[in-house]
This record gives structure tokens, sequence and C-alpha cells, in this order.
């Protein structure tokens, strides 16, 4: 079993990192429980690692001996260290479905102590933990779900690859994903963390021992979205079909790649800050904490990774909203060309923009106005996303199937979501709404009602294919239903408190906001239990659901062209590009042939058409 | 030409129903009747951009639905050069005037260190988990809880803001002006507000100094009443203390 066998090496590695940190801290005579705690895991992730599998994929190698390349088959492959993307990618989904249901649970106690203004079922630290906790699990769902987990799966077979370009650091990428679940889940009963997933020090360095172990599962989980933003650059740019040119490549792929160049250049930022706040705990260094160290430092270090980070997050989603609508509106995707400008533009702004999280930090004045403009910025480009889904869906002919319902609640969810935002990136009213509930409804609109939602779509456009069933149609509908009423009223209530004056992050508050705060509570209950249709309907379908035919959306795409679900390395015969995706209504478009074998000389690429 | 008409009809009737409805109460500062103005602008820009999503999703939904088993393909429409380039103008557009409205105007007003001299600078602490106030030149502090922070009517007060060194980050928040910076160790901030209204705690709960960084188990309750009177009470109040 190779998860007990990690378990096993973990402790051995927590032991003798332990071990080792108490040897220095008995010489050098300073305090020994944190270092203790940080060099006992890092030895305890490397015995996991080799334990669930590393060593006998990958590691003997380094030592001259044999590998065993993906021993076992059947269900075991998806708990032992697997370099298949494919599994790799329902990894990822499972875990963090789990996560989201966990995080979501955290919220609906969040909701129901905020019911009313007085203090209900939580201590005031309890609620900081559980309101903390609520959002990095959520963050870390909404970076992972869609790269991770949908890309990881689909990627490779939209862009007609065997596999990602570094299957085995694609491996490595997912199995440093449960020890940060681990550390996340044990940090409450070591006395949890009041400082938010924001962490600002010198708040995050005086925590107890919880906000250690948070601190270093968000360095981890950076590790982890590094590698993979890597590998998807590489695939991306070595493994497509003969015949794949960029001006054919899916708008999913070029979705995907955008994201990945912010996950490999920004993520190193906030792992940098979790390690010097690290380093500020168990060395007594000082960066960021006064005297001697600059508080507004580490804003700066933070947001220039968590801005970033939003776009990780909604880029895939945007690619996957107009992928889905392209395919069920049967048309070609509108303004395609501008789409991909757009996500280029995209990416290099979202460099630029951090600081509009400090325009009432204390930073130098003569920073807002810079900020502000290159921030209102982005709405153009992300304008262009809104252009090409409705200019898609005009003068089409729409299937009204359950994954083009959240593709187009992505468009409405995220125009409130985009707009609201204006109000934040302009200094003089966010000076007003920053640190308020007007504030917590504009990202639960953009990331939830942006990018989970568009998860969501994913999820049902792409289960036929990773599960080789249909779900059901009928209680598809009764969540998109449920979901999409729910989740607006819940946080269209939300924006309402946090104009008048309520600010975020509190336990108690004034009764004066007690009513709206009484109907977001109400609706979320709604937004919870619409979970309930979905989560029966994945697991029935996946396990008696009628069997999915290879392409049940009649779409072009590649992954649609193999068996559900694809074998081994994919496609039977390799595929050759020869047009884009979206010819649809337009006979002389072909996207793919196949017939070469694999591993055969590239046959000769057809020119590129448009 | 129908979602066209539909369009406009859905923007006239939000439009309307926004600015009938005073959403907040009236702000007791010049900066704050600034943000205010500034939110209503917004909204009235950003309203016709929902309303048109909206009607182009009801729109496409009832119009270019598939009927029954029909699987044909759509006319094969790729891109719309004028189209493109007008939504291109528009977006760019509307960007650039919010950018100069309320966007730069705004920094001059609320961020712009007045030449003049203040009527009254009031120094702020912030630590775990309370304010504290001191009245420069006029030999009044305010150190506990439940003290109220009053204030003169009609003046210039400059507030310059810290929290104690080994302290964590605050905010130091008035909700009814509208402003609020960072209380930061190791930091001294400032705010300025020209103060347009009285008002007290009882009367309107936005009369307060609320902590709006989170810092801790009682981040909630770190918050002080505020009560705005006219200059001349306020000179009684300071020579009482």
């Amino acid at each position: 079993m190779p998860l007990v066998r990690g378990a096993i090496y973990a402790v051995i590695g927590f032991v003798i990192g332990a071990g080792i940190s108490l040897g220095i801290t008995s010489i050098t005579g300073e305090d020994s429980t944190e270092p203790l705690i940080v060099l006992g895991y890092v030895f305890a992730v490397i015995g996991w690692l080799m334990g669930v599998g590393m060593w006998r994929t990958w590691g003997r190698g380094w030592f001259g001996k044999p590998t065993e390349n993906n021993p076992g088959g059947g269900w075991e492959r998806y708990i032992r260290f697997n370099t298949d993307h494919k599994v790799i990618g329902i990894q990822y989904v499972v875990i963090f479905v789990v996560v989201f249901l966990l995080a979501g649970l955290l919220a609906m106690l969040i909701r129901v102590e905020l019911a009313d203004a007085g203090q209900n079922v939580m201590t005031s630290t309890n609620f900081n933990t559980t309101m903390s906790l609520h959002g990095i699990m959520m963050i870390a769902v909404a970076v992972a779900i869609m790269m991770g987990g949908f890309a990881n799966y689909v990627l490779p077979l939209i862009i007609g690859a065997e596999d990602v370009a570094f299957p085995r650091v694609n491996a490595l990428s997912f199995w440093v994903v449960p020890p940060v679940v681990v550390l996340l889940l044990l940090s409450p009963l070591f006395g949890g963390f009041d400082t938010g997933w924001t962490a600002y020090p010198p708040l995050a360095t005086q925590t107890p021992i919880g906000g250690l172990l948070f601190e270093l599962a968000f360095l981890t989980f950076g590790i982890s979205s590094i590698l993979g933003g890597l590998n998807f650059i590489a695939t991306i740019i070595t493994q497509r079909a003969p015949g794949m040119t960029w001006g054919r490549l899916p708008i999913f792929a070029w979705a995907v790649l955008a994201a990945s160049v912010i996950s490999l250049t920004a993520t190193q930022w906030v792992a940098y800050g979790m390690l010097m706040i690290i380093f500020e705990r168990i060395f007594n260094m000082v960066f960021f904490s006064p005297p001697g160290g600059n508080a507004l430092l580490y804003e700066h270090v933070f947001w220039f990774y968590s801005h970033p980070a939003v776009y990780i997050m909604i880029l895939p989603a945007f690619g996957a909203e107009l992928e889905i609508i392209s395919h069920f509106a049967r048309k070609p995707l509108f303004a395609y060309r501008w789409v991909v400008r757009a996500f280029g533009l995209i990416v290099f702004l979202s460099f630029l923009v951090w600081a509009h999280h400090l325009f009432t930090s204390g930073m130098g004045d003569e920073l807002h106005g810079p900020f502000m403009v290159l921030t209102e910025l982005i709405s153009i480009p992300t304008g262009i996303v809104f252009l090409s889904a409705l200019g898609t869906l005009w003068r089409s002919k729409i299937r009204l199937k359950v994954p083009l319902l959240f593709a187009v609640g992505v468009v409405f969810n995220f125009t409130i979501g985009g707009l609201t935002g204006i109000f934040l990136a302009d200094v003089a009213t966010d000076i007003a709404l920053q640190d308020t509930y007007f504030v917590v409804a504009h990202f639960h609109y953009t990331i939830m009602g942006g990018e989970i939602f568009g998860a969501f779509a994913a999820g049902y456009y792409w289960f036929p294919k990773i599960t080789g069933r249909m779900y059901n149609e009928t209680l598809g509908r009764i969540h998109f239903a449920l979901m999409f009423i729910f989740f607006n009223i819940t946080f269209l209530a939300m924006f309402i408190p946090g104009t008048v004056g309520m600010n975020r992050r509190i336990a108690e508050y004034p009764p004066e906001f007690e009513f709206m705060n009484l109907v977001t509570t109400i609706a979320s209950i709604g937004l919870g239990l619409a979970f309930v249709p979905w989560v029966y309907n994945m697991l029935n379908s996946w396990i008696r659901g009628p069997k999915a035919p290879d392409n049940p959306w009649d779409a072009k795409t590649l992954e649609w062209q193999t068996s559900s679900p694809p074998p081994l390395e994919n496609f039977e015969e390799m595929p050759t590009v020869t047009g884009d995706a979206y010819g649809y209504g337009d006979e002389s478009v072909v996207h793919s042939v196949f017939g070469r074998r694999k591993g055969s000389a590239h046959p000769p690429v057809p020119a590129e058409g448009d | 030409m129908t979602a066209g008409a539909i369009w406009v009809l859905l923007t006239i009737i939000a439009e309307l129903s926004f600015t009938s409805l005073n959403i907040f109460g009236d702000a007791a500062s010049e900066q704050g009747e600034f943000i205010d103005d500034a939110f209503v602008l917004l909204m009235l820009l950003a309203i016709p951009i929902l309303t048109f999503v909206i009607t182009m999703i009801g729109y496409v939904f009832f119009k270019f639905r598939a009927k029954g088993d029909e699987l044909e393909d759509s006319a094969p429409t790729r891109t719309h050069t004028k189209w493109v380039g007008f939504w291109l103008i528009w977006t760019t557009v509307l960007c650039l005037v919010v950018i100069v409205h309320p966007g730069y105007t705004g920094l001059l007003e609320i961020r712009q260190t007045s030449a003049e001299e203040p009527d009254l600078t009031v120094n702020v602490t912030g630590r775990r988990w309370q304010w504290m106030y001191e009245y420069e030149g006029r030999g009044v502090q305010l150190l506990m809880k439940d003290d109220t922070l009053v204030l003169p009517n009609h003046s210039l007060i400059r507030f310059n803001i810290t929290a104690e060194d080994q302290d964590v980050i605050h905010s130091f928040w008035i909700p009814a002006f509208r402003m609020k910076i960072d209380a930061v160790p190791g930091l001294t901030t400032y705010m300025d507000v020209n103060t347009t209204e009285i008002g007290h705690f009882n009367d309107d709960v936005n009369f307060r100094v609320q902590c709006a960084e989170l810092c801790g188990k009682d981040h909630s309750l770190m918050f002080t009443r505020v009560e705005v009177v006219e200059p001349a009470e306020f000179e009684q109040w300071i020579t009482n203390r």
C-alpha cells in the first residue's frame, strides 16, 4: 500500500528532521519547538514522496538502478505516484473537490455566526481560524481545480500529445498537495491562526503553531503550482501534434499557457514571503516586523503574487467557458485572435497592478495614480472575452445543455464581478470600500461566480470523457438553477452591508447590519444545499451512468476524437491537425485527421489555412 | 432592434430605480461626499453594461436555441472587424473617462496634503485592541476604550496615525467620513478630513472609528465612538477635559 508506506516514511522523516533540529538547538540554546517542526516537516515530505512511489518510479534512477514505470493498474493507480496525466488530473480533481466541500462547510459555519450581530456559535478566535481556513482552502481549490485538475487531464489531449513534457515532475507536483491538506487540517488543533489567508506580519509572526503550519502549507502549495506551470509551458511549446500551429491552438490551451506563465513566475514571490516569515519565526531574522523590518514590504511581496494569482484562477475558466460556448453554440469562436491577444495583455498587466490592494496601506501617495490607471486598463482585454462569448452566441444554434448553462453563468456573474472591480480600482471609492464586505462580495463574484462556475462547466463538459459515462441532465439542471439563484442572492445581498459601513473579517458587528446579513445567511444555506444534487449526480453517474460515446457533444477538438476514457498515451492512432478547432458550419475546415502511427515520422504539415 | 429596445428599457428602469434609492446615509465629510458621488457615477456607468449583458443572454437564449433535435451548425461567422473595433473603442473610451473622473480628480480631492494648516491635529495610536488619541497642542488625551472621540464640525482635521512598535497592523476607518488608512507599526500615516455634518455614534453607527485590518482576537470590537459637534461646543469640551 503506497499510501501507508508514504505515511510511515513521513513519520520516520519527521523523527530524523526533528532529531537533527533538536541536536542543533540544544547546542545554540534557542527555543526548539518551531525549528523542530519545520525541519521535521521538510524530511517528512521527502519521506512521504519516496514512500508513495517516487522512489520506485524515479528515485532509483538517480543511482543507476532500474525504475518501475507506473506499476499497478485499476483503481490503485490513483493512490500511488503515477505519471499518467489523466490519473494525475483525476487525483487533483478528487482531492480538491473534497477540500472544496470542507471549506464550504466552514463557510456555512461563518454564515451561521454572522446571522446576527452578537456572538453565536464561536469565540472570536475560533471565528478567525474558521474564516482564515475557509480562505486559504478555497484559494488552493481555485488555483488547482482548473490548472491541476482539468488542464492536467485535458491539455495533452486537446493538443494531441501522449502526455505532458515532464510526467514525473507532474506527479511530483500532485503528491506535495496531500501534505498541504494535512497541515491545514491539523492547524486548528495547534491553536489555529487568526491572520486570514493574507497572513500580514507582524501578526503572522506571532500566531500559535497553527500559523506556522499554515505558512508551511502555503509554501509547499507554491512549489506544486510552480512545477505545474513549468510543465504546461513546456508541454504546449514542445508536445503539440503536427499541424497544431499557434493559430489553430484551442482557446483552452491558450488560456492554460497564459495562466502557466503567471503560475511559474509569480508564485515564487509568495513562496519567498512565506519563507521569510518562517525565517523570522525560527531564526529571529527581521524582514517585516518593526523595529528593523518593514511591514509594507510584505504586502508588496504578497500581492505581487496574489493579484496575478487571480488570473491563474480565472484564465483557464475563461478558456473553458469560450471553448464550451463555441461547441454548444455550433459556431466558430468569435474574434479568436483577439481573445488570444487579450489573454496576453491580461498576463502582462496582471504583474503591474498589485498595489491596488495597498491604496489604504500607507504606501506613498504617488503610487496611487499609476496603479489605478494600470488596474483600470485590464477592463479592456477582459471586455474582449465578453465580446467573444456574446459574439459567438449571437445568431448561433444553441444546444442548451448543462455545460453551456454554467458557461453562460460565468458571463453573467463575471460581469458583476468585473464591474464592481472598477469601484475597487478607483482610489476614491476604494478608500471607502477597502476591507469591507463590498470586497468580499466582489471577489466571490469573480472567483466563485467566474472560476468555480467555469470549473463546473468544465466538470460537466468533460465528465463523459473522464469517466466514460454520462451524467444525469435533469439533476445537472437542478444543480445549476439552485446554485445560480442562491449564489446571486447570497453575494448581491453582501454588497449592501459593505457599502453602508460593515467591515470584513469580523465575528461581531453593529446590529444595524443584521437584516442583510440574515438574508445572506439564509441564501447561503440554499447555496450549500445546491451541491447535494451535484454530489449525488456525479457519484451515481460515475458508478452506474449510461456509457458515454466517444464524442457525445459532437465537438471537433482532439480530446473527443479518442475513446472515453482515453487509453494510456491517449490515442490509438496519432492525430495530425489540418485546420482550426472551430470550423462549425464550414465543411472546408477539418480540424484533424488520424492514421499516423505512434512514433512514426511526422507527415508533411499542411500549410496553415487562415 | 428588439434586443436594443429591451436593453434601453431595462437600462432606464435600472437607472431610475438606483437613483431613487438613497443607499447610504449622508457622508459627514467633503471627502466622503466626493466618494459617494463617485460611487453613484460608477454605478450609473456600470448599469448599462450589466443590462446589456443580461439582455444579450436572455435574447440569444430565447431567439437562437436549437429547436428539438435539430443538429445543424450555425453560419460560420468568425469575426466582424467593425464590431471588434467598435467594442475596443467604447471600452477604451469609458476606461479613460473613469481614469480621469472620478480617478485623477479623486486623487486630488482625497489624498492631497493641503497647503492650509489643519484646524485640529489628532495623533492616533493603535494597539490590540483599542485606539488612543492625542489632541495635538490642546493637552487632551483619550486613552480609554470607552472614550468618545469628539471632533469639531466645519473643520479640517488631520489624523497622524501609527501603531505601537511591538504591535500589528490596524486600519483607522471612520465610515461616516468614508475614509481609512492603515496604522502600521514603525510608520506614521496621515488622513485629512473636512467635516461637514454633526452626528453621534448613538444616532448613526457610522460615526465610529473601526479597525478595518484584521488584527487578531478582538478585531471586531476594536472601535471608538465618534461625535462631531459645532466648533464652539468642541472648544467647551476641550476646556472641560
